[in-house]
């Protein structure tokens, strides 16, 4: 929703802080296909980035329902293991199984969330930017410290669900270094009503509590720009489990997962002169996970009670040279290390040693741009482990070149026109080679072509703006790497074996007017997506043709929002068309459509009196919101087995100083 | 599909009384498929898909003879008020005296219904149930789950699982017995009951990370484990020929240790004999198993040519030519002689297909639900 009010602070993130102002440096080739930006201050719509993200055109977020149920993002029909997610330009991975939970993120502390299709042609990023099929960057906020030593926030929100979720935020200022503390606890009883095959009954084991703790430190040093942020987030929850006939003697499900994430990651960047810069950025993580089926609480879980530790190390160097002041070239080069451990039974202890370059050239002119690049990126996987239940693993390195070219041509001052191609390719996760598998080491990694336009189209006439983008495209998914059973339901192997032809369109309209004043504004977009996204995996099969799992051919959404001095009030309806669970789009996989309907509205409330002698630059404020849910309380599910909340209701306040 | 294998014997001496008044069923209508080569004995040949695990679509398709109608998910369409239908993972379906009974293995039911026309008769709970066998007075049930109830056998190991006893006219849980780690196979031959122990999950955890490799017998009259035989690991079917042999089915472990048919006379269960490597998936037709297999069973990268044959008296018989090629057997039944059905589950998460072989050639193919994998017929 706040996409719509906020296209005017969208502008700023395109462009660099660099204080040289050659062509190169400041004009993007392509913008973010979609984005979302915040103002200092404004109160976020929720507090998962999965949830704003849910509402961007070309993009399906897969959500296994509640708070604490895992939400995954698929853009373009690609599948989720082919989409970088990117905070403050460094890559979220998960090497056991591409699958980044966004549902852990929070919007505190971001400043904008955006997504790329097309290559993101900002200078100097690492060469995982430029290998990801589709990229999702959050943006992290700088502290709200102009003139003063410190300032802070804190926020209370709470509702549905017994849901109470406190936060902190504190910014200080020592000597040349930015501080930013950040705080926040989750707790929710994931309790909420389903209809199960006719009879209400209500969702139990979905409670979560989680707390997070991060300290970003910035400054400037031998000339240059640096940043480390320090991050831990542990959660401790029950999954529900599938919606499944089940005796009613044994419980649906109790199992239990406790993780632990901590990482620090960092970068120091530096102009070395007005043609030359460069960027150094690391990172270290350290994720462990304890799942416990609770076999002694119910019967028919399977006795399961593992530990997982992942860790990743990575590095990256990156290189910008302005030839001309229209002509820029740029090289990266990233290396990272990743292990997984576990006290599964054979676990042969995967290792992966990754380098990734990328070779980008960018031309700017004011009306006509062009980015090209060629990525390489190459994986060498050995086990500490070679033979475990009778069956020996062979070390394998995998390398795949990954060319893309972006266009952008701008023929009237209300047109832009963008194009790009693209081929990426996605390695095999830990998961695809190693664990409870009968491994195949002849596995390749899995390929995406993509093919797209931006037509953008805006205009202004006296208090009326406008925007419209229309973006067909087409993409091609090959060797794509599918699980399939041996004899036993325990034992999985992986083939190259799909493909999907996918063709689709985002449209996107918005248009806003302002009511007298600046601060009195009225809002409106109106959003379209189409994609069909065809199996081809196998000719004369049943599902040859069909339509790929839970991807809607049609889905769209509506969102307005007014603003009235300190008062905003926001609605979005979202629609999915209808979906099958499965590619055979039969009565029986097929899910039914639905539409989901959140308002919004909020009050700032500006403290004066509160304003002591020290000039700051901003004065303290109280912020009062309300968030409606599901209003209609429709019942639908995201993934099938999976029911999601009805009607709910989350309460927020905060206040800064 | 082993249930058969005690039961079918049990059928072959017993005869089934079918009903003549008009079955309810009638009005399903279906897809039409040629059945006049084959002998019209039967009235039904069931179809048990499992589906996918946590779908909730396991379905019962049945065959119907006398008009040659291959019809789907009978169980729901014939019991809308069991709203969620068959449930999660069908494992297994035995046709008892004049009952159907299904192991519906992730819902924790046993589910007992007509063959006449598919209606519920009872819903019995028994956690994680895996195969059935009958002596005529009860049903066998193998579990996985058993021990889990009691939580200080859990602590820091492994728990063993269970045969469960119920009881065929009150349907209750009579009560169950301890055998190895997660038991499949069952059947029952002259008082005795013999269970295939796999370990499945047993080698991925502690503290043994390794399969079970025994057969569990239990004497039927005290319903204790008598003597424990070991075979070799990852064991899964387990048949009685009614003639004293038993014969069981290994997996393997997808690597140096292949699957295969062993087999062991009940007069001296120690003694057992390893027939052939390579089964895929076995069957059971009077006193003969019939198996299907491939030696490049562990090579995913290529597709595989699978060999038919059979062994009977506890030697390997005969071989039979079948062309099989473009299909991956997931399940077999036999008929009768030169008759055989063979399901493919596909990419086992969209509906397979059921085959239809006679006199070696492939009659016809019709869609099944996900995973047809195991077959009685009525």
């Amino acid at each position: 929703m706040i996409s719509v009010c906020f296209g005017l602070n969208a502008q700023q993130t395109d462009t660099l802080s660099a204080a040289s102002v050659s062509t190169y440096k400041v004009l993007p080739v392509v913008k973010p296909s979609e984005q979302v930006a915040f103002l200092p201050r404004q109160v976020r719509p929720s507090s998962q980035v999965s949830e704003l993200l849910r509402r961007f055109t070309g993009v399906q977020v897969k959500d296994y329902g509640g708070v604490g149920g895992l939400k995954t993002i698929n853009v373009r029909s690609l599948g989720s293991e082919h989409v970088g997610v990117f905070l403050d330009g460094i890559q979220v991975d998960n090497a056991q199984n591409m699958q980044v939970d966004l549902g852990r993120f929070s919007a505190d502390g971001l400043s904008a969330v955006a997504l790329y299709n097309a290559q993101k042609t900002q200078r100097l990023q690492t060469a995982k930017e430029y290998a990801a099929g589709a990229a999702v960057h959050l943006s992290l906020e700088n502290p709200l410290l102009i003139w003063g030593e410190s300032a802070g926030r804190v926020r209370l929100r709470a509702g549905s669900f017994g849901t109470v979720n406190p936060s902190l935020q504190w910014d200080h200022r020592l000597g040349g270094v930015m501080m930013r503390v950040g705080a926040e606890f989750l707790a929710s009883n994931g309790k909420y009503k389903y209809d199960y095959f006719g009879t209400p009954l209500t969702r139990e084991n979905g409670d979560i509590t989680s707390g997070r703790l991060d300290v970003r430190l910035s400054g400037t040093i031998l000339g240059g720009k640096w940043s480390l942020m320090l991050y831990g987030y542990g959660s401790e929850r029950g999954f529900p489990g599938p919606v499944i006939r089940r005796s009613p003697e044994y419980p649906f499900s109790a199992e239990r997962q406790a993780d632990r994430d901590i990482f620090a990651q960092g970068g120091w960047t530096k102009d070395w002169n007005d043609f030359y810069s460069t960027a150094l950025r690391f990172k270290y993580s350290n994720n462990y996970i304890h799942y416990n089926a609770h076999p002694e609480k119910n019967p028919m879980a399977l006795p399961y009670n593992l530990h997982y530790l992942q860790q990743s190390a990575y590095v990256s160097v990156a290189q910008s040279l302005g030839i001309t002041d229209f002509w820029s070239v740029d090289l990266s080069t990233d290396f990272q290390f990743n292990t997984l451990d576990s006290d599964v039974g054979q676990f042969v202890k995967p290792r992966r040693a990754a380098f990734t370059g990328a070779l980008a050239t960018l031309l700017t002119w004011s009306k006509f741009r062009a980015e090209a690049h060629i990525a390489y990126a190459g994986a060498w996987d050995w086990f500490l482990q070679h033979s475990a239940g009778g069956w020996s693993r062979e070390d394998t390195f995998r390398d795949e070149w990954m060319p893309s070219l972006s266009l952008f041509f701008a023929p009237a001052r209300w047109l832009e026109i963008d194009a790009f191609a693209k081929r990426t390719y996605r390695l095999p996760t830990f998961n695809d080679l190693y664990y409870s598998l009968v491994g195949n080491s002849a596995l390749v990694p899995e390929s995406a072509a993509q093919l797209g336009v931006d037509i953008r189209m805006s205009d202004r006439a006296g208090a009326l703006d406008w925007e419209a983008r229309l973006s067909p495209y087409f993409n091609h998914v090959d060797d794509k790497i599918v699980a399939i059973p041996t004899a036993s339901q325990f034992r999985w192997t992986m083939l190259n074996i799909g493909k999907v032809d996918i063709t689709g369109l985002d449209v996107k309209f918005k248009a806003g007017r302002d009511l007298g004043f600046a601060d009195r504004r009225a809002d409106m977009t109106l959003r379209y997506t189409f994609q069909s996204a065809l199996d081809h995996s196998t000719p004369g099969s049943l599902t040859w043709g069909n339509q790929i799992p839970y991807i809607p051919l049609h889905s769209g959404g509506v969102n307005l929002s007014l603003q009235w001095e300190r008062l905003t009030f926001s609605w979005d309806t979202t629609v999915t068309g209808e979906r099958w669970s499965r590619t055979a789009n039969t009565d029986d996989y097929r899910i039914a459509p639905w539409s989901l309907s959140d308002a919004s509205i909020a009050r700032r409330f500006l403290l004066e009196g509160l304003v002591n002698g020290s000039s700051r630059g901003f004065m303290p404020e109280l912020s009062l919101g309300v968030n409606f849910n599901n209003i209609f309380n429709q019942s639908y599910q995201v993934v099938q087995g999976y029911p999601m909340p009805g009607f709910n209701v989350m309460l927020s306040a905060e206040f800064y100083w | 599909m082993l249930l058969l294998c005690g039961v079918l014997f049990l059928g072959a001496c017993q005869k089934i009384n079918y009903r003549e008044e008009p079955s309810k069923d009638e009005e399903l209508t279906g897809v039409k498929v040629d059945v006049s080569a084959f002998s019209g004995a039967a009235r039904k040949l069931f179809v048990l898909n499992e589906g996918q695990m946590g779908s909730n679509n396991a379905s019962l398709d049945f065959l119907r003879f006398p008009f040659g109608l291959y019809i789907s998910d009978a169980f729901a369409k014939m019991n809308p008020s069991v709203g969620a239908g068959l449930g999660d993972v069908g494992n297994d379906i035995a046709l008892i005296g004049d009952e159907l009974w299904i192991a519906v293995n992730n819902s924790g039911i046993v589910e007992v219904i007509s063959p006449y026309d598919e209606i519920e008769v009872a819903a019995i709970s028994v956690p994680s149930p895996r195969f059935i066998a009958t002596d005529g007075k009860y049903a066998y049930v193998t579990s996985w789950a058993g021990a889990y109830m009691d939580y200080s056998t859990f602590e820091g190991s492994n728990p063993k699982g269970q045969v469960y006893k119920i009881d065929l006219k009150t349907k209750k849980v009579e009560g169950s017995v301890e055998v190895g780690y997660q038991p499949e196979g069952i059947a029952y031959y002259n008082g005795k009951l013999y269970v295939a122990n796999s370990g499945g999950l047993a080698s991925m955890l502690p503290p043994t990370y390794s399969y079970d490799d025994t057969v569990s017998i239990i004497d039927v009259a005290s319903f204790k484990v008598t003597s424990t035989v070991q075979v070799q690991i990852n064991l899964k079917n387990l048949y009685s020929d009614g003639k004293g042999n038993i014969y069981v089915t290994t997996l393997g472990n997808y690597g140096d240790v292949h699957s295969g048919l062993y087999t062991f006379n009940v007069s001296n269960p120690t003694s057992v004999s390893l027939i052939s490597n390579y089964v895929s998936v076995p069957a059971v037709y009077g006193d003969t198993v019939y198996c299907i297999g491939t030696e490049t069973e562990f090579d995913w990268s290529a597709a595989h040519e699978y060999n038919l044959w059979g062994a009977k008296d506890g030697k390997k018989a005969l071989g039979i030519p079948l062309d099989l090629s473009g299909i991956t057997p997931y399940s077999f039944f036999v008929l009768e002689q030169n008759t055989f059905f063979i399901g493919d589950a596909g990419d086992y998460v969209n509906p397979g297909t059921l085959n239809c072989f006679h006199g070696g050639n492939k009659l016809w193919s019709v869609q099944s639900g996900v995973c047809p994998g195991h077959f009685v017929v009525y």
